[in-house]
């Protein structure tokens, strides 16, 4: 499924960006948010995440979230190129249920890791496993994803995302 | 031997030579290049020239280095992030074809590492030609697409391409009907509905699958600026592949002048190809088979092989 307009117009190198909240709807963290330590994330969904490696540093002047500040960052920050926080306020549980959905759909070993952070693009899914994906997620949270709003989801964390948005506005 | 001259005579690649005399199309093997064997020019906004190569048989290590070496340094961090080893070639492949290719068709003046690459504002990419360059005068378009056992780039002049290729077993996890009815129209679900056999309907899905994708690729406004459930396409042996979009869509980027091409590639795999169809004024109509396709099967810098006509290449619309 090839790439958004809104989302690649905010992604100039998707290696970037991968973790970048751009929505328009954006919310700050769900506080309290435990202090970020970058190596490794396990805090930040309270799981046992792990990235295969090292995250980007923060871009503290292009990030709102009220609790964060330079000493929480457990390593220097590089001043260029930009780069974004991680920060993902999806249930733990939406999150490990996309991973198992993905994770199946892409028949990936149970070693290979699949995270929050995870790209889809970097997993080997094309087109027509992110539409499977997509489907697969419907169905197992009983929602509908919009074409536009599909286009948008470049990483798991983007998907539990989205999902936990629209369970939230299908029950209110 | 083979390893040690491509490392001595193509790296590092020269600068811009005369071009060489055009060599014949099908001289497989010989001798290693300190640049591309020329293909023949594309003659007319509605030829599409596609090189394929199979990640498979690139097996070398230092074939791998020279071709990693190719890339833009953005290039090589995107392909070293994806997944694993098979992942990371198939990326670091793609690029190396893509500016291979491309330098090819600009009579190898441009050299395949100097190509500069920007996004459409729909995430299609393009290339980034020099503002004070001879490369303005060719207006190359290119699109890609790969499977993990197969890499292609399409190219042509003058007009934007789409191309999309799928294995022809390729598996769904959803059943096929339930993939059409989320993502189809009504009456690709019915021809779909209408095959007895599965493998024979799952072929069918992959082809129109693919012919959807090239068509989105080639208008470049990405998936929600071309939904899949807003255009049908329709395979008729007699009229070949005709588009048709829904009257009633909101969607204004939508048109039907385009020409398609499908073919069975390799054996192996669905090839769908998408340009502009500039004779709709003339009324020849689409669905006509004046999409001019030239296909090779490539080893950049050791081996083209001129594959349409043959086996490699069966044109089914």
């Amino acid at each position: 499924m090839p790439r958004g307009a809104r989302y690649a117009r905010h992604r100039p190198n998707p290696r970037r960006s991968a973790n970048f909240i751009s929505q328009p709807t954006h919310r700050p963290c769900v506080a309290p948010l435990p202090p970020l330590q970058l190596l490794p994330m396990a805090s930040i969904t309270g799981s046992a995440v792990s990235f295969a490696r090292p995250v980007k540093a923060l871009n503290i002047n292009s990030v709102s979230f009220s609790g964060l500040r330079k000493d929480n960052v457990a390593f220097p920050l590089q001043t260029a190129p930009q780069r974004f926080a991680v920060c993902c306020y999806a249930k733990k549980e939406t999150v490990d249920k996309v991973c198992d959905i993905v994770k199946k759909q892409l028949a990936l070993a149970d070693e290979q890791e699949v995270c929050a952070a995870s790209k889809f693009q970097d997993l080997g899914a094309d087109s027509l496993d992110t539409v499977e994906i997509v489907m697969g997620l419907e169905e197992a949270f009983g929602i509908s994803v919009e074409e536009s709003s599909a286009q948008s989801i470049a990483t798991v964390e983007d998907a539990a995302n989205l999902i936990d948005d629209l369970v939230a506005a299908g029950k209110s | 031997m083979r390893h040690r001259l491509l490392l001595r005579c193509a790296m590092p690649l020269p600068p811009p030579q005369p071009p060489p005399t055009p060599r014949t199309p099908g001289v497989a093997g010989g001798r290693l290049f300190a640049s591309l064997p020329l293909p023949p020019p594309l003659q007319s906004r509605s030829e599409v020239h596609v090189w394929y190569l199979l990640p498979d048989e690139l097996n070398d290590a230092s074939q791998l280095k020279m071709y990693m070496e190719l890339l833009s340094p953005s290039e090589r961090k995107t392909a070293l992030s994806m997944n694993g080893e098979k992942l990371q070639k198939g990326a670091v492949l793609s690029r190396a074809l893509v500016r291979t290719t491309l330098s090819r068709y600009t009579e190898c003046k441009i050299d395949p590492r100097s190509f500069e690459f920007k996004k459409n504002k729909f995430g299609k990419p393009e290339i980034l030609w020099q503002s004070d360059d001879v490369r303005m005068e060719c207006p190359l378009h290119f699109n890609i697409s790969h499977t993990s056992c197969l890499i292609a780039c399409g190219i042509t002049m003058g007009t934007p391409i789409g191309i999309d290729i799928e294995e022809k077993k390729r598996k769904t996890a959803k059943s096929i009907l339930s993939l059409a009815r989320r993502y189809f129209t009504p009456p690709e679900v019915d021809y779909l509905a209408k095959i007895p056999d599965p493998e024979a309907q799952q072929k069918e899905f992959i082809k129109l699958w693919t012919l959807k994708e090239a068509y989105v690729k080639a208008l470049g406004r990405g998936f929600s600026g071309a939904p899949f459930n807003k255009f049908s396409i329709m395979l008729a042996a007699k009229n070949g592949i005709r588009i048709s979009v829904d009257s009633n869509s909101s969607c204004d980027s939508l048109s039907e002048n385009w020409q398609f091409a499908l073919a069975e590639l390799n054996s192996s795999h669905y090839m769908a190809a998408c340009i502009e169809d500039d004779s709709r004024t003339s009324g020849s109509g689409n669905g006509q088979l004046s999409l001019g396709l030239k296909v090779w099967k490539t080893i950049p810098f050791v081996e083209d092989t001129l594959v349409s006509g043959t086996e490699a290449v069966k044109l089914i619309c």
